[in-house]
C-alpha cells in the first residue's frame, strides 16, 4: 500500500522538474514579473519543452501562440503554472482537473499566510487537488527550477539566462533562494535542482527528499525550512535520504519569537527546536546555522572528496591563522595531523623549520621565484599519509600575474590528490580574490569567504563521512 | 497480549496515572532494574516488610492522586528502626491526609535504601510532531535548574542512546569525577533502549518518568517512576 503511493507521488514530482509541456496561466504583459517573465525566462534558458501561454486577451507572445484557457489548448499538458488573482485560482484549478493535469505550481500568493479568507482558499484548492490527484507546489512560491532542461520558470526577471548547472539541490520554504535572488549564473559550483516550497500545501520537504533520492543529478541536499510537516515521516525519509546524499537544513524559528513569525508568513506549526535537532542527529542531517551556510556549505561535497578521517593538514600564511584553524577544527572533532618524519624533512630541505603541522609558507614566500616554492610545498604537504583533509590558504598578492600563475598550478592539482582541499584566499584586492575563487572554483576546488566557514565545511565533510562508515 | 494485560488491569483499578508501585511493575517486566519495592497496608505490615528487607529502608505514599511525593511530605528517607518505621508510617499518612483529603491511599511502599550514587532520569513524553520523544538528564538541579537534557524521538538506536548520554554538559561526572566511582554508561544505554521499545510497543502511554535512576559502576537501577497513559 505504502510502496505504491510513494511510487505515484515520485512520478508526479517528476511531472513538475521533467515537464514535456508547460502551460501558464498569468498576465502576458511585458514587465518584471509575471506569466511574459516566466515564458521569456524558459525561452532564455533553451527550455526543451513545449510552452503554451493562458491569457484569453492575447493571441501570442514572445512569438508563441497564446489560448484563451486551459481546456482549449490542444495537446497534454504535464505542468501547469498559475500566476492570477487569488480568487480564480479554484476554477483554473477545476480546470486542470478536467484536463487531467497532474502537476501545478501556484505563484499566487494571499492565501494562508494572509487572512482567513486566504486560508480558506487555500483549503478549497487543496481539497480541489486531492480529489483530481493534482500535485501542488505552492501558493505563495517562486517556483522550481531544473538547471539540466532549462526549466526556469522564474516569475521574477533574473537578468541573466542560466543557472549554472551542477549537483547542488537547493530547497526552501522561501523565494530568497530563487533565480532572481542568488546570482546562480555566477555560482562556480553549479546547481541541479530548485524548489520554492512556499506555503506547502501539498508537495512539502518529504516530497522533495524522496524525489531528489532518486535523482541522479543530484549529489547533495541543501534545504531552508521554517516548518516540518510530519515530523515522523520527515525523520523516517531523511534518515534513509542522508545515508546515500548529504542533506544539510537551516530551519529558522529556533526562538519563540522566530517561530510565532514564522507561524503567520507560512501558516504552519512551531516545532520545538530541541526535538527538531534530536530529529537531525539520528537522521544524520547536517544542521546549519546560518543562511549563508544554505549556499556554500554544499560546496564541499559537490567539488570535493569525502575525508577518509579527521587528520587536519595546513598551509597557511603566518601561524595565527593556523592556531585560529586548530580551534575551530576542534569544534568538529578535527585534529591536527602530525606530518610524518619523511615530509617534515622533505620540508625543511625546501626551506629551514617548514615541517611543522601548520606548514607556514610565509617566509619562505621572501624567496625568488615564489610560485616553484608554492607548488612544491604544496604537492609535498598532500603527499603525507597522515593527513585526512587540508586547510588551504592563498594569499593573492596584489598583481595579477599571481592570479594565473596560481591557475596553471592548480590546474596541475585536478585530480592530484584524493585528500578534501577547503580553501580560503585573502590579499589586499578584492577583484583579484575573487577572480582567483571562481577560476579555483570552475577547476573543482571549493573557495570559502572565511577561516570558519572553511574549517565547517572540512568539519561536516568529516563527520558525514565518518557516519556513514559507520552504518557500513 | 500479555504485556498489554498489566495495564488493563491496573487501569481498571483506578485512573490514567499509574503509582510508583504499579509503574516499577510495568519497568521490571520491561527488564529494567528497579530498586525492590512492597506494599505496606498497614504500619505493622510496614514494620514487618522494613525487618524482611534489613535497615536502613524509605516510606513513600503510594496514591495515584499524589504526583510530588516528597514535596507533600508523602517520602521518608534512612529509617533504621522498627519504632522509626512506625512513627514514619503514620506521619505520611497524617500529612497526606490533611493536604489531599480526597486522595485514594493504596498504602505506603516500603523499600531498601540503596547506596548512593550518581543520579540520572529518563523520561518520556509526546512531540505533537515526532510523536514520542525520550529524555535523559542527570538528576536533582541539572534537570531543573540547568535544563542539561538531550532528546531523541523514539524508536532509538543504540548509538542514539550512547549519544543522548554523551551529549548532556554533565557527562564527565557519570564518567567518574574527582574520585566518584564511574557510572556504568552500557547500563543507561539499555535503560533508554529499553524504555524506547517499552513506548514503542505502548503506544497508549503518555508520559513515563524513572526519577532518579541510582547509576553505579557495574549496574543502575530506578528507585522511582511513573507512568502517565493517555
Amino acid at each position: 500500500m505504502e510502496g505504491e503511493v510513494s511510487e505515484s507521488e515520485r512520478s508526479a514530482l517528476s511531472l513538475f522538474f521533467e515537464p514535456q509541456s508547460v502551460a501558464v496561466v498569468g498576465s502576458l504583459r511585458e514587465g518584471y514579473f509575471g506569466g511574459y517573465v516566466v515564458i521569456k525566462t524558459l525561452l532564455n534558458a533553451g527550455f526543451e519543452g513545449r510552452i503554451y501561454p493562458v491569457n484569453p486577451s492575447y493571441q501570442e507572445v514572445l512569438g508563441l501562440k497564446a489560448y484563451p484557457s486551459i481546456k482549449e489548448i490542444p495537446e497534454k499538458i504535464d505542468l501547469v503554472l498559475i500566476m492570477i488573482n487569488r480568487r480564480f485560482v479554484p476554477n483554473v484549478l477545476r480546470e486542470c482537473a478536467g484536463k487531467g493535469i497532474k502537476a501545478v505550481i501556484v505563484v499566487a500568493d494571499g492565501f494562508a499566510e494572509r487572512d482567513e479568507e486566504g486560508a480558506k482558499l487555500q483549503n478549497e484548492i487543496v481539497e480541489i487537488a486531492r480529489k483530481a490527484g493534482i500535485r501542488i507546489i505552492g501558493p505563495n512560491t517562486a517556483g522550481i527550477v531544473n538547471s539540466a532542461n532549462g526549466l526556469t520558470p522564474d516569475p521574477y526577471e533574473p537578468g541573466y539566462k542560466k543557472v549554472k548547472s551542477g549537483t547542488v539541490a537547493i530547497c526552501a520554504q522561501t523565494g530568497m533562494i530563487n533565480p532572481q535572488a542568488f546570482p546562480y549564473a555566477d555560482l562556480h559550483y553549479g546547481v541541479s535542482k530548485i524548489c520554492d516550497f512556499g506555503n506547502k500545501c501539498d508537495v512539502d520537504e518529504c516530497d522533495l527528499l524522496e524525489y531528489l533520492e532518486n535523482d541522479p543529478a543530484t549529489k547533495v541536499i541543501t534545504m531552508y525550512l521554517e516548518s516540518i510537516r510530519d515530523g515522523r515521516r520527515f525523520l523516517e525519509i531523511s534518515k534513509r535520504v542522508a545515508a546515500q546524499k548529504p542533506v544539510l537544513i537551516l530551519k529558522s524559528g529556533r526562538t519563540k519569537e522566530g517561530a510565532k513569525v514564522s507561524a503567520s508568513h507560512t501558516g504552519a506549526l512551531a516545532v520545538d527546536d530541541q526535538i527538531f535537532n534530536a530529529a537531525c542527529k539520528q537522521a544524520g542531517i547536517i544542521r546549519l546555522e546560518k543562511f549563508r551556510e544554505l549556499f556554500e556549505l554544499p560546496k564541499i561535497f559537490s567539488l570535493q572528496p569525502l575525508p577518509k578521517g579527521n587528520r587536519l593538514g595546513m598551509v597557511t600564511f603566518t601561524g595565527g591563522v593556523g592556531v585560529l584553524a586548530i580551534d575551530e577544527g576542534a569544534k568538529y572533532g578535527l585534529s591536527v595531523a602530525r606530518l610524518s618524519p619523511e615530509i617534515t624533512k622533505k620540508l625543511n630541505a625546501i626551506f629551514p623549520d617548514l615541517g611543522k603541522s601548520v606548514v607556514d609558507i610565509g617566509p619562505p614566500m621572501a624567496v625568488n621565484n615564489y610560485m616553484t616554492i608554492y607548488s612544491e610545498i604544496l604537492k609535498t604537504v598532500l603527499e603525507d599519509g597522515t593527513i585526512d583533509c587540508l586547510f588551504n590558504v592563498i594569499w593573492t598578492s596584489p598583481f595579477e600575474d599571481f592570479v594565473k600563475e596560481y591557475v596553471k598550478f592548480y590546474k596541475e592539482m585536478q585530480g592530484y590528490d584524493q585528500k578534501t582541499i577547503a580553501t580560503w584566499i585573502y590579499g589586499p584586492s578584492i577583484p583579484l580574490i575573487n577572480a582567483l575563487s571562481s577560476r579555483m572554483e570552475d577547476l573543482g576546488f571549493p573557495v570559502f569567504s572565511d577561516l570558519e566557514i572553511a574549517i565547517k565545511a572540512l568539519g561536516i565533510a568529516y563527520q558525514y563521512s565518518n557516519r556513514k562508515k559507520g552504518e557500513e | 497480549m500479555g504485556k498489554l494485560s498489566i495495564f488493563d488491569q491496573i487501569k481498571k483499578e483506578g485512573g490514567s496515572i499509574f503509582t510508583e508501585f504499579e509503574s516499577k511493575r510495568i519497568l521490571k517486566q520491561a527488564g529494567i532494574l528497579v530498586g525492590e519495592t512492597k506494599l505496606a497496608k498497614t504500619s505493622k505490615e510496614a514494620v514487618s516488610l522494613s525487618q524482611k528487607m534489613g535497615f536502613p529502608v524509605v516510606l513513600k505514599i503510594v496514591s495515584p492522586d499524589v504526583v510530588h511525593k516528597s514535596d507533600s511530605g508523602g517520602v521518608k528517607l534512612s529509617i533504621n528502626s522498627a519504632a522509626e518505621v512506625k512513627k514514619a508510617y503514620d506521619e505520611i499518612l497524617k500529612k497526606v491526609r490533611k493536604q489531599f483529603p480526597d486522595a485514594v491511599v493504596h498504602g505506603v511502599s516500603v523499600q531498601k535504601m540503596l547506596q548512593p550514587a550518581t543520579e540520572v532520569i529518563v523520561g518520556t513524553s509526546k512531540d505533537p510532531q515526532f510523536g514520542p520523544v525520550i529524555m535523559f538528564g542527570l538528576g536533582g538541579i541539572f534537570v531543573e535548574l540547568l535544563k542539561d537534557i538531550s532528546f531523541r524521538v523514539i524508536p532509538v538506536e543504540q548509538r542514539d542512546a550512547q549519544e543522548m548520554i554523551q551529549e548532556i554538559k554533565g557527562y564527565p561526572l557519570l564518567q567518574g569525577y574527582r574520585g566518584k566511582e564511574p557510572a556504568s554508561i552500557p547500563a543507561l544505554v539499555e535503560i533508554i533502549l529499553k524504555i524506547s521499545k517499552l513506548i514503542e510497543e505502548n503506544p497508549q502511554i503518555k508520559e513515563l518518568e524513572l526519577n532518579p535512576i541510582l547509576a553505579y559502576r557495574n549496574k543502575a537501577i530506578a528507585v522511582d517512576a511513573r507512568i502517565i497513559l493517555e
